[in-house]
């Protein structure tokens, strides 16, 4: 049998790979950052320690992963196939890259040339990447909640991007722009339109085939990213005109939104067939819980003033969003995306004659495990960090770095897994003249 | 009902990918022509579609009541 799996829908190995082995590394330059900048990091929400900070796991880890999971559900989910994945790839991944760490940079030193770099080469890698997917999208139908929500989620990601480029514009030529009313649009752009509507499209077909669900309701699947993008089209019209009480309860139903996203997805997630959770599925659950939580504290801020007085609350709810809930979800998806790419271009490669290794060996389940762990205990060490900075900053750091350095070493042991079956194949193979595919 | 109509069933709804695709394939190597093999699972399987064209074979999908979706496997007539 040759047990061959479609190649014309997949893009090579080496196009979403690139994304996801990168993304690691800006989680080891956000740990040294933290034991660079000690407790300025997480002082407040506007110190440009805590802004770098941000910007690594937002504009750097997330980011990469998230455009590289695209490169490959576009294709395979969709059918939406991109004009040449590999060079689309190279050339995003590059630019993105670069933009992340001249944002970074600038938000350090705030040397308006570094602004201006991290704008051009951030708005180069997106424009580029949303501009081959739209023409990948073009023609196919909106049929299920997956592909309106991708799509949303694109056109989320760019609101995103002209936002952050104007703040950077603004402040690379020192222009009279209303700074803090657009980084806050900028933030629930990025946050509602791009992170969690990308994550509920990718999530009602991931989870369901990962973790053994029932699948999402259909009531929620259907209008859920609708809803979302709506309300904040309405959120961000009353934040610029300034109309303080319609602001705060349309900023109420997004929070509401993201609650019932969690609600649902924890919901489903106990009733999984599995008997014993795995790794994503801890991951994931401690991401809806650190949502939940996120959205508490948003509640709180805006109910109680006493509370609302306290800056470290901003603080507090990045950490819970950022660290605890994407960063989570992020590494859960990426424990089962890498391990079946591997196994999926290995399959192909070995022509039915050679098997590709269980998925399950891919990546060792103990490893992933010890991984998942660090990081919960970073999430943790950062929470309290918040409040003692002085005291837990640095071990937050020194978390940060294992827990990134464990991600990166897990997935360059499936890379390893690949390179070591490959070599396999092409002496089975290659010694009997057929050509590998 | 498809089931009646198959030598091998592979209930793969509480399996996660790749194993209904590995065990599916794995039950077409020992079917022989005239035999078919049923693949029950949560979504349609649309890579195994191509996988079945490369490979030889022909298939009927059925969407059941409750979402799940049936796939009944056989050689292809050359």
């Amino acid at each position: 049998m040759q047990a061959l799996l479609s190649y014309d829908q997949s893009p090579p190995l080496g196009a979403p790979l690139r994304f996801f082995l990168t993304a690691p590394l800006f989680g080891i330059l956000a740990g040294l950052l933290l034991l660079w900048s000690g407790p300025e990091a997480l002082a407040a929400r506007w110190t440009p320690a805590a802004l770098a900070l941000t910007h690594l796991i937002t504009a750097g880890f997330m980011l990469q992963v998230m455009l590289g999971a695209l490169m490959q559900i576009l294709p395979v989910l969709l059918g939406a196939n991109m004009a040449n994945p590999m060079r689309v790839a190279s050339v995003v991944h590059a630019e993105i890259t670069l933009g992340a760490l001249f944002l970074v940079a600038a938000f350090l030193s705030f040397s308006p040339w570094l602004f201006k770099l991290a704008a051009l080469f951030s708005g180069l890698g997106v424009a580029c990447f949303v501009g081959s997917a739209a023409l990948a999208l073009h023609g196919i139908a909106s049929t299920n909640p997956t592909t309106q929500g991708l799509k949303l989620a694109l056109l989320g990601l760019s609101v995103t991007l002209v936002l952050g480029m104007l703040l950077a514009v603004s402040l690379g030529w020192s222009l009279n722009l209303p700074l803090m009313l657009l980084a806050d649009i900028h933030l629930g752009w990025g946050f509602v339109a791009w992170g969690v509507v990308l994550l509920a499209a990718v999530g009602y077909v991931v989870v369901p085939m990962f973790q053994l669900t029932p699948a999402y309701p259909g009531w929620f699947a259907r209008y859920f990213s609708f809803s979302a993008l709506a309300v904040l089209v309405l959120w961000t019209i009353a934040e610029f005109n300034q109309w303080v009480f319609v602001s705060a309860m349309l900023g109420t139903a997004l929070v509401a939104l993201v609650v019932l996203f969690a609600g649902v997805t924890l919901s489903i997630q106990r009733r999984s067939k599995r008997p014993r959770f795995d790794a994503t599925q801890h991951l994931w659950q401690f991401a809806m819980l650190s949502a939940l939580a996120a959205c508490a504290v948003w509640l709180a801020a805006r109910t109680f003033p006493l509370f609302d007085g306290w800056t470290g609350w901003p603080v507090l709810c990045g950490v819970l969003l950022l660290f605890g809930g994407f960063m989570s979800v992020i590494v859960g998806m990426l424990y089962k995306i890498v391990p079946f790419l591997v196994w999926l271009h290995l399959q192909n490669l070995g022509q039915g004659r050679v098997m590709a290794p269980n998925m399950k060996k891919i990546i060792a389940e103990r490893e992933m495990n010890r991984q998942m762990l660090a990081h919960f205990a970073s999430c943790a060490l950062l929470l309290l960090a918040v409040w003692w900075p002085l005291w837990f900053v640095y071990p937050a750091g020194l978390a940060l770095l294992v827990a990134s350095g464990g991600l990166l070493r897990n997935l360059l042991s499936a890379l390893s897994v690949h390179r070591e079956h490959r070599l396999k194949i092409e002496s089975l193979i290659c010694a009997d003249d057929l050509p590998l595919t | 009902m498809n089931q009646a109509r198959a030598e091998r069933v592979i209930d793969g709804r509480s399996m996660e990918p790749p194993e209904p695709f590995v065990h599916t394939m794995e039950a077409l190597d020992t079917i022989k022509p005239g035999q078919k093999v049923l693949l029950i699972v949560g979504r349609e399987p649309i890579p195994l579609y191509r996988a079945l064209e490369l490979n030889g074979f022909s298939w009927q999908t059925e969407r059941l009541p409750d979402g799940s979706v049936e796939v009944l496997i056989w050689h292809r007539k050359s």
